[in-house]
């Protein structure tokens, strides 16, 4: 089974932060619920901009948000 | 479901069960209808198409209840995507309908493949709307 190459850990820090809904959160990064929705599931990867405008929400670092797994992914050009 | 995706499924639906028995119509009586019926036929799948987006589109409006629609990167990149997609689509008909047709067909034949290139590349354009909003996790190969 591959591993997704970015995962996030928004909605641990949604429900760390007295339960923040996904529209409050989207407000406040100017995007929509089913767009924060999205991101959790890892079906949108965000700008970078709204990525640390997420990671401000929460006060971490980009990196204590958003994980990249760069062994998962296939170096360009290789075939499967 | 995001209102655009909703606003997608309503096109979709709103607009290909029409044109398909518009372009069913066309196909198998090609000599069998006189201008006037063509001319009509085509009225009546304009408004049916029209009527059905119209009444869908204030049901979706009475339902988000004056909720403003936002507009966010995500659902801008899948409207460009998809508009992308749509404009080669749309491209490659009026290419086939102006450059090529002209030289062999002529008359309704002319007029009904620009209207199904139309319609095509509408209907690939919604498609991918829907089809980039239900994407599945990106996964590492």
């Amino acid at each position: 089974m591959p591993a997704e190459a970015l995962t996030n850990e928004v909605r641990l820090l949604r429900f760390l932060a007295q339960d923040m809904t996904q529209a409050e959160l989207g407000r406040r990064v100017g995007l929509t619920r089913q767009t924060i929705a999205a991101i959790e599931q890892g079906r949108y990867s965000p700008s970078l901009e709204v990525a640390f405008r997420i990671a401000d929400v929460f006060g971490k670092r980009l990196d204590e948000v958003f994980h990249w797994n760069p062994g998962d992914v296939a170096a360009p050009g290789k075939g499967p | 479901m995001s209102p655009f995706e909703k606003r997608a499924w309503l096109a979709l639906w709103s607009q290909c069960p029409p044109y398909i028995v518009y372009f069913l119509i066309q196909a198998t009586m090609p000599h069998g209808l006189t201008f006037l019926e063509r001319i009509a036929c085509l009225a009546v799948v304009a408004s049916v198409h029209a009527i059905a987006y119209l009444a869908g589109l204030l049901a979706m409006k009475w339902q988000e209840r004056g909720e403003p629609l936002l507009l966010d990167e995500r659902d801008r990149a899948i409207d460009g995507r998809a508009t992308r997609t749509a404009y080669f689509v749309m491209l490659a008909g009026l290419v086939v309908v102006g450059v090529v047709m002209p030289f062999s067909d002529s008359g309704w034949k002319l007029t009904n493949t620009a209207l199904f290139a139309i319609v095509l590349a509408e209907t690939v354009r919604y498609a991918l709307i829907v089809a980039g909003y239900r994407r599945r996790p990106r996964l590492a190969r």
